[in-house]
């Protein structure tokens, strides 16, 4: 026994130890459940927010990587589009998969320390960066009902979250033994303290307006007509929002703590491997999370530009009863058939199974679509996602399209910019928009 | 029976490691200081702290190392080192006979390899008193301009990614490889051409190349033109240059610069107009100045620049004589013992040759005088003061090739 064991890969062993212990958990979870299942239903249902929490905070970890794999393939397609070089075409279908498989080598990378680093805090930085970016995504409200926890202070806790990413990058740049990350870091801390004020100032008119701290609500104050937005009560405040959110995400032209040129990588160059891969991806998270706080402060969230006319469905589905099973399972092969025949009829040359196939996908896509207007128009949710998503995406674009365009600034001019300018343009914002609200208050009473 | 001493600490012990590595993280010599200069330099002062760019920095232009004394963000102090691509091309040429060297000098700026070629060649031929024909001189001048132009979009391209800004570089690269693969159509070559030769060029003007001329021709103003907004519009590429690395004329001629860096502090000095050489005479072309001699002066000069080269090659395309492009000469050169002196306008500043013949086929003794080495030497003026971010941007102005340098 101890002599096949030895002779075993890593892989074998791995294998041999958790196949046993998986399907002695198996047992044992379904022994509980048949046993137990009313009493955890019971429970589940009576700390349902408890429930709802976790499931929510689940969902956003497992989403991050994959909307940071978007938003990279954008970045890659777009700037080399800029650039007039043909981008990635190879992996995938033009290319789409390239990210996820860089993903899936930074995952495969060696992951090592160098020597003299804080191997604790070096380890734990790209951590606190990640989690602290994806925290952010904690309040924002993607759809009516689809937020992960509805805080009455959401906007306050956003700013406190997105603080945190500073002491992660001072941890990183420190931890990392290496003058270039020590640049980096004091750089990244110096500033993200700088912009957090004229982000957060110029936010504070725009709360005077909606009287509320809560981000779902301020998203609800914002309709149903696009002039109803706050980008037009508070052109200034988005302006600098905007400017200041950019230096948070420290993306072009305020990417000084990475200048490439400069200090070679700043906080990130001794790292590699999934340590790496995190602050890059926590990176990618951070342009989401702040595009998609611009959109929900200042272009009215999951709101549509304008009221949609009410669209009552004629059909209900379910007064068909049976009909609605036998319509299921012989629309599919009508819609096959019928979308088949003109490839068939056409083209002489085309084969009858090849005319089948493309008429099969023709249907996928048309019944896809089909069901797509169905959801859209009958369900609140999807149709706020699509728009959510939808303006996020054109900001992501814009910044996306900066960083193929601007060059860098430095750090005297940053910091110059932050606190001569940006400062003093919100603290006028927030005086002018709190002498409007008293001078129309007296007006109105 | 073998035993080990546990007490002494093993090589992979990280603290052995660490002590043994301290002095390659802080960038001091293994050796005592050897100049008053040196013990000055590698002493730290409060606050301060040494960081070693190079010679793998992504922004050095090769393999420059430089050592930056900061102090905070601010540069106190500087130590370029120079030498990591030192190949002794001058040695070389005085073992290889008169054609046979032209091919080891070429390689030296490889941005602009054809001016690396003319400055030899023309001493060569002083030596030799040979008398070149005039259609390889306009010839030589026709390719010399392009290879000046893709010289220079190759600087706007590396002066914007130094600066941060990702697009400008490839941008640039459209005009410098339309021009490369012009080049490589009339000499064979892409990047290190070899095409003049002791007595003319070493091939006439082709068919292929005078199709992708016309073509290039016909949309390159505005080509350039497009390029150029894309940086001097900008506002904040415009501020960051403005003002940063100022040189005066006084100083930029005690340090001996010459070219577009020395044009940039307002001396019209160009070696095509003040020691005319080949059929430069009967071109009509500006010297474009700038009085700033700052980093932005440094770049609008080159983009004018630009401008009059495309100037001079539609002259010469129009003047062109017909005639043989190669003088006659004997297979073996064998010039009477003297000296010569040549001197050209590269795309960066005078690049010379002074060549000694002894009698035999080899030259006795060959002296390059580059000047990407010449103006490096002012980094040590330029850089200190500024911050780190604008080193990178100072010596991108400069526009050196290490392969010059270091020769």
């Amino acid at each position: 026994m101890s002599r096949a064991w030895g002779r075993l890969t890593l892989p074998g062993k791995v294998i041999f130890t958790l196949v046993p212990i998986l399907i002695v958990l198996t047992a044992g979870l379904i022994v509980t459940i048949a046993l137990l299942g009313g009493l955890i239903l019971e429970i589940l249902v009576a700390n349902v927010g408890i429930v709802r929490f976790v499931a929510a905070v689940l969902i956003l970890l497992l989403l991050a990587p994959p909307s940071a794999f978007i938003i990279i393939y954008m970045e890659m397609k777009i700037i080399a589009l800029m650039n007039l070089r043909l981008g990635p075409d190879r992996v995938g279908p033009w290319g789409t998969l390239l990210s996820t498989v860089h993903g899936l080598k930074v995952l495969m990378k060696e992951d090592f320390t160098p020597t003299g680093a804080d191997r604790i805090v070096f380890t734990w930085a790209p951590i606190v960066v990640f989690l602290s970016a994806v925290m952010g995504a904690m309040v924002i409200p993607f759809a009516p009902g689809l937020i992960a926890q509805d805080l009455n202070i959401g906007i306050l806790y956003f700013f406190a979250v997105g603080g945190l990413t500073v002491v992660g990058l001072l941890m990183a740049g420190w931890a990392s033994f290496n003058k270039y990350s020590l640049l980096g870091g004091l750089r990244s801390a110096a500033q993200m303290v700088s912009y957090e004020i004229p982000l957060t100032l110029s936010v504070v008119g725009l709360l005077l307006l909606a009287g509320t701290m809560s981000l779902s609500q301020i998203v609800e104050n914002q309709g149903p007509w696009f002039t109803d937005w706050y980008v037009f009560q508070q052109p200034l405040g988005f302006v600098i929002f905007f400017i200041a959110a950019t230096a948070e995400a420290n993306r072009t032209p305020f990417d000084l703590t990475e200048a490439d040129s400069e200090i070679v990588a700043g906080f990130a160059t001794e790292y590699s491997g999934m340590r790496f891969g995190f602050f890059f991806f926590a990176e990618y998270i951070n342009v989401f999370i702040v595009s998609a706080l611009i959109v929900t402060l200042f272009l009215g969230g999951w709101q549509a530009p304008f009221p949609f006319p009410e669209i009552a469905l004629a059909l209900d589905p379910g007064s068909l009863g049976i009909g609605l099973l036998i319509v299921a399972a012989i629309a599919p092969v009508v819609g096959t058939l019928l979308l088949a025949a003109p490839f068939y009829l056409l083209r002489s040359s085309t084969p009858w199974w090849q005319a089948l196939i493309a008429g099969f996908l023709l249907f996928n896509v048309v019944a896809g679509g089909a069901l797509f207007a169905l959801a859209f128009i009958g369900l609140d949710f999807v149709s706020g996602l699509v728009w959510f998503l939808g303006k996020t995406y054109a900001f992501v674009f814009l910044f996306v399209w900066m960083r193929g365009t601007l060059p860098r600034i430095r750090i005297d001019q940053l910091m110059g910019f932050a606190w001569k300018w940006l400062l003093p343009a919100s603290l006028l914002n927030l005086f002018v928009t709190a002498a409007a609200l008293v001078v129309v208050d007296a007006l109105g009473s | 029976m073998t035993t080990t001493d546990t007490r002494r600490p093993s090589s992979d012990d990280p603290r052995v490691l660490l002590d043994e590595q301290i002095g390659v993280y802080e960038a001091i010599p293994p050796y005592p200081p050897r100049t008053e200069r040196e013990a000055e330099f590698y002493t730290l002062g409060d606050g301060e702290m040494f960081i070693n760019m190079g010679p793998q920095h992504p922004s050095t232009h090769g393999v420059l190392r430089v050592v930056l004394k900061l102090e905070g963000e601010k540069v106190v102090d500087i130590d370029p080192v120079l030498g990591y691509l030192h190949r002794g091309v001058e040695k070389l040429c005085e073992n290889a006979d008169y054609h046979q060297a032209i091919c080891y000098t070429d390689p030296l700026e490889y941005i602009s390899s054809l001016f690396c070629e003319w400055s030899p060649v023309m001493a060569f031929e002083k030596l030799l008193d040979v008398d070149v024909p005039r259609r390889a001189e306009y010839i030589r001048v026709l390719s010399g301009e392009l290879n000046r132009i893709a010289s220079h979009a190759l600087f706007m391209g590396w002066f914007a990614l130094d600066l941060g800004g990702l697009t400008p570089i490839l941008w640039s690269f459209i005009e410098r490889d339309e021009i490369v693969e012009m080049l490589a159509a009339l000499t064979g070559q892409r990047m290190l051409f070899n095409y003049f030769r002791i007595g003319g060029v070493n091939g006439d003007l082709n068919h292929e190349f005078m199709s992708r001329l016309g073509s290039w021709m016909s949309r390159a103003t505005e080509q350039i033109e497009a390029n150029l907004t894309l940086l001097n519009e900008n506002e904040l590429f415009v501020r960051r240059a403005r003002g940063l690395g100022t040189i005066d004329s006084a100083t930029a001629l005690r340090m001996c610069m010459t070219g577009p860096n020395l044009r940039a502090t307002g001396l019209p000095f160009d070696v095509r107009r003040a020691h005319p050489y080949s059929v430069y005479p009967e071109l009509d072309f500006d010297i474009p100045t700038r009085s700033e001699g700052d980093v932005l002066a440094r770049y609008l000069l080159r983009m004018d620049e630009i401008k009059q080269s495309l100037r001079i090659i539609d002259q010469c395309l129009h003047q062109m004589p017909d005639g043989p492009v190669m003088a006659k000469l004997p297979r073996l050169l064998r010039p009477r013992p003297g000296r010569a002196y040549a001197a050209i306008e590269g795309p960066r500043g005078q690049y010379a040759t002074y060549a000694i013949s002894d009698g035999t086929d080899q030259p006795f003794r060959m002296r390059i005088h580059d000047p990407s080495f010449i103006h490096l030497q002012s980094v040590g003026l330029l850089m200190p003061g500024n911050l780190v971010a604008d080193t990178m941007a100072v010596m991108a102005s400069l526009d050196p090739i290490m392969g010059g340098v270091d020769k």
